[in-house]
């Protein structure tokens, strides 16, 4: 249904393909950035992804002034008021960013504190509450296909103090260009890739049937389901396939500037709350609460998880299914897939494989209560509904 | 004439909230348990548009009591974008899911305060609108443990022992 009102914006510039990584010491000056920080975390400089970018950058002349790599998995609020003081202390111009979604969102904060001259991101926590301020050149390269990061509104940094996820949501987030460029995703493992794939799929699906779904939004989450589903398992299976990485990689930039525009949903709220309260990692929390969440909206959003099944399973399976059974067939075809790539790689199904604990579930439900996306769910949850909901997960 | 009319009710709308939540403290253990979850002195300002009503309370951890002249800023506040807008959503033409959907307000502090506020309104709106309003606005229509009648009843009441 067209909401009666809605609003999209992405001024995020995409590179993406071939040698897109050399591109960066121009967009750099562009930017007027001649001193950027390279931010990325331990294990890639490890796997010697960071020294490909690295390498790119100084084959044309562009050396970083400064280099942060300590940011864990989940990233923090302290960690981004470090970032902040290490960009001070060595007088960087910008910021380029090298990883996954904890990095990126570590780099958002981090430049959303610095543009604002605050000490404390905390300071600034809120929905669309800031102005521009000052400008602080952005490059963001992500090293997975999943979180979307690299064109979204949104960081997502964890409050230690409380702990929960908190959302930093303003147009001022968005980085000014991203990179995509398969070399960053070829040495990711397959897990990981099946998990960050399905954090993709996730933020589609989500995207195009929550309450701020949007018309131009639903068109880049369309896009999106139709590449992770033709590619997901490539990627998975033969993870030195340059164009299934490529295309993921796409899918994901298309998803994250879906939801980006379109928020999520109940699936992002647990996922947070499970992330926030039971350190799980989120890309496999999403996978694990996909299908059920699903399945708990069925009753009010068949007619928009219909609508997917052509881009999920294909037209022919769309077209040979009947218009009543498509809701639950997309839902069916998610699981499916879900399973198979269980069978391949071992994406955990179930809250209990990640080391979630029973008693731990009612402080999750309360917190996945409180969390902004769980507003536009297209069915309304309560705690008790949530916890319900991981009963059944466990 | 329409501009000023609209202030008019958006100002007896907040006032109303405000009263409907007092009371529902006492009739609704759902309300009482949400508010109880608040912590003492969280506050919250509702900005409903340029030259609009402001509704400014603050949970003292017995009561949540409007304040007409709030000396600090509050924890969490909740900015309309446009009159027109807070128009519709306090008179139960747009529910606060759906404004905060169409990015109609801008919000500083935690996004987990909106979260119990939405709730809190949600609740409220629930008693004051007759059903049909209220199914067009809410997620889900809850069910209520007292009748909307007594609920109108105790604000009556409270509006003219002056207790709000």
């Amino acid at each position: 249904m067209k909401p009666s009102y809605f609003e999209f914006q992405n001024a995020v510039k995409l590179l993406c393909g071939k040698n897109a990584l050399e591109r960066i010491p121009d967009e750099l000056r562009h930017l007027e950035s001649t001193r950027p920080l390279l931010l990325t975390d331990a294990v890639l400089l490890r796997l010697g992804v960071t020294a490909v970018v690295r390498d790119a950058m100084e084959s044309e002349g562009c050396a970083p002034a400064a280099v942060f790599t300590d940011i864990p998995v989940d990233s923090s609020l302290s960690v981004v008021n470090r970032i902040a003081a290490v960009y001070r202390e060595c007088k960087c111009d910008g910021i380029v960013a090298v990883g996954g979604g904890s990095v990126i969102d570590s780099a958002k904060g981090a430049r959303r504190a610095l543009s604002q001259e605050a000490n404390d991101i905390l300071s600034l926590s809120g929905v669309e509450n800031l102005h521009c301020g000052r400008h602080v050149p952005f490059i963001v390269i992500p090293t997975t296909a999943g979180t979307g990061s690299e064109c979204t509104g949104v960081a997502v940094i964890r409050n230690e103090e409380q702990g929960v996820k908190m959302e930093f949501l303003s147009p001022f987030v968005e980085p000014d260009v991203a990179v995509l460029d398969a070399r960053m995703t070829l040495r990711l493992p397959a897990r990981a890739t099946a998990s960050t794939g399905i954090d993709a799929l996730c933020h589609a699906i989500e995207a195009a049937t929550c309450l701020q779904s949007n018309p131009l939004s639903s068109a880049y989450c369309c896009a999106a389901i139709r590449l992770i589903s033709a590619n997901i398992v490539r990627a998975v299976q033969h993870g030195a396939d340059a164009e299934a990485r490529l295309n993921m990689a796409m899918a994901a930039t298309m998803a994250g500037i879906a939801f980006s525009n379109s928020m999520v949903g109940a699936v992002h709220a647990v996922g947070h709350a499970l992330g926030g309260v039971c350190h799980v990692p989120h890309a496999e929390a999403m996978g694990i609460l996909l299908p059920h969440v699903l399945r708990y909206n069925l009753p009010v959003a068949a007619e928009d998880y219909a609508r997917l099944l052509p881009d999920m399973a294909g037209w022919e399976r769309a077209a040979a299914t009947p218009a009543d059974q498509r809701g639950e067939a997309m839902v069916q075809t998610v699981a499916d897939l879900l399973e198979r790539l269980h069978q391949l790689v071992g994406i955990p199904l179930r809250l209990s494989e990640v080391g979630v604990t029973e008693q731990e579930l009612p402080r999750v439900a309360k917190t996945a209560v409180n969390d902004g996306a769980i507003i536009v769910n297209p069915r309304a949850m309560s705690e008790q509904q949530v916890y319900e909901l991981l009963r059944r997960v466990f | 004439m329409k501009r000023r009319l609209q202030v008019m009710i958006i100002a007896a709308a907040l006032r109303l909230v405000h009263a409907a939540l007092v009371e529902l403290q006492r009739l609704d253990p759902d309300v009482a348990d949400e508010l109880r979850c608040l912590p003492t002195g969280m506050s919250y300002a509702i900005h409903t548009g340029h030259n609009a009503p402001t509704l400014f309370v603050q949970w003292d951890g017995q009561r949540l009591r409007r304040i007409v002249h709030p000396e600090t800023p509050a924890v969490c506040t909740l900015r309309l974008k446009a009159l027109a807008i807070s128009f519709r959503l306090f008179t139960g033409q747009m529910g606060l899911a759906h404004a905060y959907a169409q990015h109609a307000f801008t919000m500083s502090g935690e996004i987990a305060n909106v979260m119990r506020l939405a709730r809190l309104v949600n609740r409220a709106e629930a008693y004051l609108f007759p059903p049909f309003m209220s199914r067009r606005i809410l997620p889900e229509l809850p069910g209520l443990p007292v009748s909307p009648l007594r609920v109108y009843a105790a604000v009556l009441t409270g509006f003219l022992r002056f207790a709000y």
